[in-house]
């Protein structure tokens, strides 16, 4: 009985952990001084390279995470709404025909703020957890 | 060869003459295998397994010369050409506005929803697009290509004008042949809401298909009728394409089809239609998919009723050389694939897949084939 108890602990404990993972927030974050308004559209016309522009017209330069950190595949799953390889499989259609460069990519939540601080035209996402006051942080939902 | 050189040197010129030219070098490669059923042929495969059909490998550089143009090379070395390898595109894109480029110079002519990235395994679900539909002599066009895109509301639209020549040797009917592509033009738009895809393209072109091996027959038509072998010969003849597609895209699965439709009246081309249909389930890294691709060329050899204007003597020989002339071109077959896409990564794929084909003129033509490939892009 007690070895019951005990397993039924580290299942909820294991639940905690997973559901922990798999709802960390990613936020979407720009330099403080851009006051476009941005929505998941927005985002994913910009991380797509359909659009060079933020909505008042100042240009957009996304900037990615490394395909193989979660909060990428996160962001690609939630806002563009396909499985990292998609994305990259997107990609190499306008990379091989001249259409399109992917978004920079940088190697975690830290590069992206460093990037995002210094770069006015700069969008990226991030952990929430990893937010600073260097930049603004916009949440999509 | 002199081509290859001036695109190259194209490039080369275009990228040196910036110092501060920003390269990127990217590649990709598709490794495919493939055995047929015994004593069976199909797309260059037999009873032995096979690996230089459709393998290929290639590199693109590109460079920005500067804020608004860039120049794009791509150098491809096919199995079937022995990896040889060979400048395929070579273009400068001019960015006139945020949603027009100009593109000039050897590009892929845009005329299948995959055309631009058909070498580019890793960019679709199947190990090969579909030959019914994607195996044409026309695909890489010297000229001019301007692209729109832009949205209005949730639609978003994507329109292309191509124009210039096209001058391609390839195989038909087992025979070389060349095809000429004079005055070529090509419309295509293309318009996405959220999950759904529909795609239109028109193309017209001057076309001259010179298959040698035909030359005896016509010249012998010629002896006895001038204007008949001028209509049978694909000479300077108006050929035009038409084609529609349409794709659903829900994440989880995926359906999409494309019908073309090829015609050049005064030739020994037979009108040509030709579809596929194919729908796969995306579950975690696997992607299973089916797809039903037809080739129909069959409505009968043309310009028969012309030979009942000559004397009786004249009949039976001029049925049998245009009968002769335009029987091997004629097709009708489809085949049906299963095949089955793994993400190994982001920029690596696996696949597999079986195909039955049906051919519905020689029936000893049929045959399975089963491929496996490895995509990769970098």
């Amino acid at each position: 009985m007690l070895k019951m108890h005990f397993k039924k602990g580290c299942l909820a404990a294991l639940l905690a952990l997973t559901t922990h993972i798999a709802s960390a927030d990613v936020v979407m974050v720009v330099h403080p001084s851009n006051a476009d308004a941005i929505d998941d559209k927005v985002v994913k016309r910009i991380f797509l390279g359909k659009e060079k522009k933020f909505p008042g017209g100042a240009s957009a330069t996304p900037v990615n995470q490394s395909a193989d950190s979660s909060v990428r595949s996160q962001f690609d799953e939630s806002i563009l709404e396909r499985s990292s390889a998609q994305v990259s499989a997107y990609w190499s259609k306008l990379v091989f025909t001249g259409k399109g460069v992917p978004p920079t990519e940088v190697a975690n939540d830290a590069a992206v703020i460093a990037a995002v601080a210094a770069d006015p035209t700069a969008i990226g996402y991030v952990d929430s957890a990893s937010v600073t006051g260097d930049v603004k942080a916009i949440s999509l939902n | 060869m002199m081509k290859r050189i001036l695109a190259l040197s194209l490039v080369a010129a275009a990228v040196s003459s910036s110092v501060h030219a920003d390269v990127r070098i990217n590649g990709f490669a598709n490794l495919i295998g493939g055995i047929t059923s015994s004593d069976d042929t199909l797309y260059g495969y037999d009873d032995n397994i096979g690996f230089g059909e459709e393998s290929l490998f290639a590199i693109q550089v590109s460079g920005d010369i500067n804020d608004r143009m860039t120049a794009t090379g791509q150098l491809v070395a096919r199995g079937s050409d022995d990896y040889e390898v060979d400048f395929e595109w070579a273009y400068l894109t001019f960015e006139a506005t945020d949603n027009t480029n100009i593109s000039a110079g050897r590009f892929r002519l845009p005329l299948f929803r995959y055309s631009a990235s058909l070498d580019v395994g890793y960019s679709y679900h199947w190990v090969n697009a579909p030959r019914s539909v994607y195996s044409v002599p026309f695909n890489n066009l010297d000229g001019l290509r301007v692209d729109y895109s832009n949205y209005a509301g949730d639609w978003e639209y994507n329109l292309q004008l191509s124009a210039g020549t096209i001058d391609n040797d390839f195989t038909t009917a087992g025979q070389d042949a060349n095809f000429k592509g004079d005055n070529v033009i090509v419309l295509s738009a293309e318009a996405q809401y959220e999950a759904l895809k529909l795609r239109g393209v028109i193309g017209r072109a001057k076309s001259t298909v010179d298959v040698p091996a035909l030359a005896p027959a016509i010249g012998q038509l010629r002896s006895i009728s001038p204007e008949l072998a001028d209509l049978v010969e694909f000479e300077d003849d108006t050929g035009e394409f038409l084609g529609f597609g349409v794709e659903y895209d829900a994440f989880d699965w995926f359906v999409s089809a494309e019908v073309t439709s090829i015609e050049a009246t005064d030739s020994y081309n037979p009108d040509t239609i030709a579809y596929y249909a194919t729908a796969g389930i995306r579950y975690g890294k696997w992607t299973p998919s089916l797809t039903y691709e037809a080739t129909d060329a069959d409505d009968g050899p043309k310009l028969l009723d012309r030979v009942a204007g000559f004397p009786a003597p004249f009949q039976g020989p001029l049925t049998q050389l245009l009968v002769g002339i335009q029987q091997s071109f004629v097709e009708k077959n489809d085949t049906i694939t299963a095949g089955v896409r793994y993400d190994y990564d982001t920029n690596v794929a696996f696949k597999a897949d079986v195909s039955k084909y049906t051919d519905d003129i020689d029936e000893s033509s049929d045959a399975t084939l089963v491929r496996f490939a490895v995509n990769y892009v970098f």
